[in-house]
């Protein structure tokens, strides 16, 4: 077991690498010069090259990846251009942010889904399962800046019941959190749903059925004790891909996370934030991957105890 | 067994099945599955439904149980257990499941949730039949442990912790078995108990349902294609073939005086060695069809296994 986590720490901390170092080379690769964003259009051709300078922009890219290596192991990423602060405490001031909005919409997401996933598992080819199926799909295929700006015109603009934009109030974070589970509750219903079917038709759950197991237990004992596992999963993953930020609702909803704060970042090319924000975010989501790895034990004893010697 | 000629026949049947009919609806129309069969099953009896692959005998078991999906069949005729009329009103058969009905299911390695102890799906099946309540922790393991010992499973109290895939087929059938007694059943419904094991363990598991059967004096229904099973364990046979019963009668008078082509061509199907008959359903349709040597009725493979007059 410890070997097993050891192995999945050390590929972790490869992603991350491998991330930081791609995204390295891929904004020096992009258009665009921090310098004119620092310096502002009107700027000299000295200013220009003082800026640069100042930066360190000046020296050859190995130099620089140099710098920026010797930066990641004693985790101070260097000053962000336009904050005027260490990089990475600008980041973190961000993160709760991202993590509030991130878990309150997972949770929101699980509630909701899981008992949905069952009740059209339970109901299949009825006139209302069909109506549901039919709001998954459109839930599916709605993007998330479109029901955000829906949301924004209807429950704030219209009708005042919640503040629309950032995170002064806990109402804040009620629209944000909405239309980020619109789309999670549509895709995770669907599947509870896929999973649930399966098992319902299993053997062994027609056998418990004979031998007289009540149809509430058969649905939440056993149908969704098997369903657990890749449902948790789905749940794990998505949870992790919003600690990247949640891009487009924290613009739309002027959210001050990881995710508005990376957008910022890369309009000003201020590459030390970019840098930041990455190796935050995908800390996270390794850390976050290997939690979900963790976990698969305890939902299931086949991983837990592995094949046994038959009996 | 004998039982079966001391008991009067005067006495209320544990099953009566009649006129009994299943219709499936499929994509291509709606199948008469089950053909208006009628049989029935006294104390201490076992009467077996032979047939091959798609001849209705399991679709018989699961309607007879209710355990077909509601909505992709119909279900018609008179089925009586234990007295209850469970085809008049379908919340019947809640009467039944778990109290005097039991079900003992084809693949064992499939029958018992994988990510639940086989302790904690003995436990619910004793706590359904009332043996003992959910909170006497102590009279749950003593009634689950004697379960364990009755199908004579090694170290039960260490097999309770244990999950399904930590045992083989054979003794996940045995659990199956004792998950079935939890609740004292007058009726064992057998859908091939066997045909997923391996042909070493398979004389176990039968002569395990024999001695229960001796002691607690319970019907049998015994679904099987395997003519050495329903001959080492029946009392009566029904062959099946396309949803009806061509032939039915004594054990010993099917055997040897079969009245159809059909069962005489089951009865060549029985391979010549090994008292157990593991050999797919098809390949056997092949070896009948073939004009296989073996078409004897004495075969020495049946009598071998102590197979009963």
């Amino acid at each position: 077991m410890t070997n097993y986590i050891l192995k999945r720490l050390g590929q972790g901390l490869l992603t991350v690498f491998l991330t930081v170092s791609t995204v390295f080379i891929l904004i020096r690769m992009a258009p665009g010069d921090p310098a004119v964003s620092y310096a502002g259009p009107l700027a000299s051709n000295e200013q220009l090259a003082a800026v640069r300078e100042q930066f360190g922009l000046d020296r050859p890219v190995l130099e620089q990846y140099w710098i920026f290596l010797q930066q990641l192991f004693t985790g101070n990423l260097g000053q962000s251009y336009s904050f005027q602060a260490p990089a990475m405490q600008v980041v973190f001031e961000r993160m709760p942010y991202t993590l509030t909005l991130a878990t309150s919409a997972i949770l929101l997401t699980a509630v909701v889904a899981i008992p949905l996933g069952v009740w059209m598992s339970r109901r299949p080819d009825t006139g209302k399962e069909f109506g549901v199926n039919v709001l998954t799909i459109a839930g599916q295929s709605m993007p998330d800046f479109w029901t955000g700006i829906m949301l924004l015109t209807g429950f704030a603009v219209l009708i005042p019941l919640f503040p629309a934009s950032g995170f002064a109030t806990w109402g804040g974070l009620v629209l944000p959190t909405v239309t980020i589970a619109i789309l999670q509750i549509a895709l995770i219903s669907r599947m509870v749903r896929r999973e649930m079917t399966n098992n319902l038709a299993a053997p062994y759950l027609t056998v418990a059925r004979s031998r007289g197991v009540k149809n509430s237990v058969l649905t939440w004992r056993y149908a969704m004790g098997n369903s657990a596992i890749p449902v948790f999963t789905a749940l794990g993953t998505r949870f992790a891909a919003m600690l990247n930020g949640v891009v487009v609702v924290e613009v739309v909803f002027a959210w001050p996370g990881v995710g508005s704060l990376i957008v910022r970042a890369l309009e000003t090319r201020d590459y030390p934030l970019i840098q930041a924000t990455v190796l935050v975010t995908a800390l996270l989501a390794v850390a976050v991957q290997l939690l979900i790895d963790l976990a698969y034990p305890l939902l299931d004893p086949r991983v837990r105890l592995g094949k046994a010697a038959t009996a | 067994m004998n039982a079966a000629t001391e008991t009067p026949f005067r006495e209320q049947p544990l099953l009566e099945v009649r006129d009994f009919q299943v219709e499936l609806i499929t994509d291509a129309g709606i199948i008469r599955a089950v053909d208006s069969v009628s049989f029935s099953i006294h104390r201490g009896e076992t009467v077996t439904i032979i047939g091959e692959s798609g001849s209705g005998k399991s679709t018989t078991a699961m309607g007879i149980l209710r355990l077909l999906p509601e909505d992709l069949a119909v279900l018609s005729g008179t089925v009586l257990i234990d007295g209850v009329d469970i085809s008049a009103d379908p919340k019947a058969i809640d009467k039944v499941r778990g109290k005097t009905l039991a079900l003992i299911p084809q693949d064992p390695m499939t029958a018992l949730s994988p990510v639940h102890s086989i302790g904690s799906q003995l436990f619910e099946a004793i706590r359904i039949a009332g043996a003992a309540s959910a909170k006497d922790k102590d009279a749950l393991q003593a009634r689950a442990v004697r379960l364990l010992e009755q199908v004579h499973i090694p170290t039960p109290e260490k097999q309770l912790k244990k999950y399904p895939h930590q045992l083989s087929g054979g003794m996940l059938q045995r659990v199956l078995i004792a998950i079935a007694l939890a609740s004292e059943p007058q009726l064992l419904v057998a859908d091939e108990p066997t045909s997923a094991l391996d042909v070493t363990v398979q004389g176990g598991i039968l002569d395990l349902l024999l001695e229960l059967q001796e002691q607690r004096g319970i019907g049998i229904l015994m679904i099987t294609h395997d003519l050495g099973v329903a001959r080492l364990i029946s009392d009566r046979i029904h062959v099946m073939k396309d949803g009806s019963f061509v032939e039915s009668g004594e054990v010993q008078q099917i055997v040897d005086h079969p009245a159809t082509e059909y069962t005489r061509t089951l009865l060549a199907a029985v391979p010549v060695l090994g008292p157990w008959d593991e050999t797919p359903a098809d390949a056997r349709g092949a070896h009948a069809a073939s004009g296989g040597s073996s078409a004897t009725t004495t075969d020495p493979a049946l009598t071998q296994t102590g197979a009963k007059p």
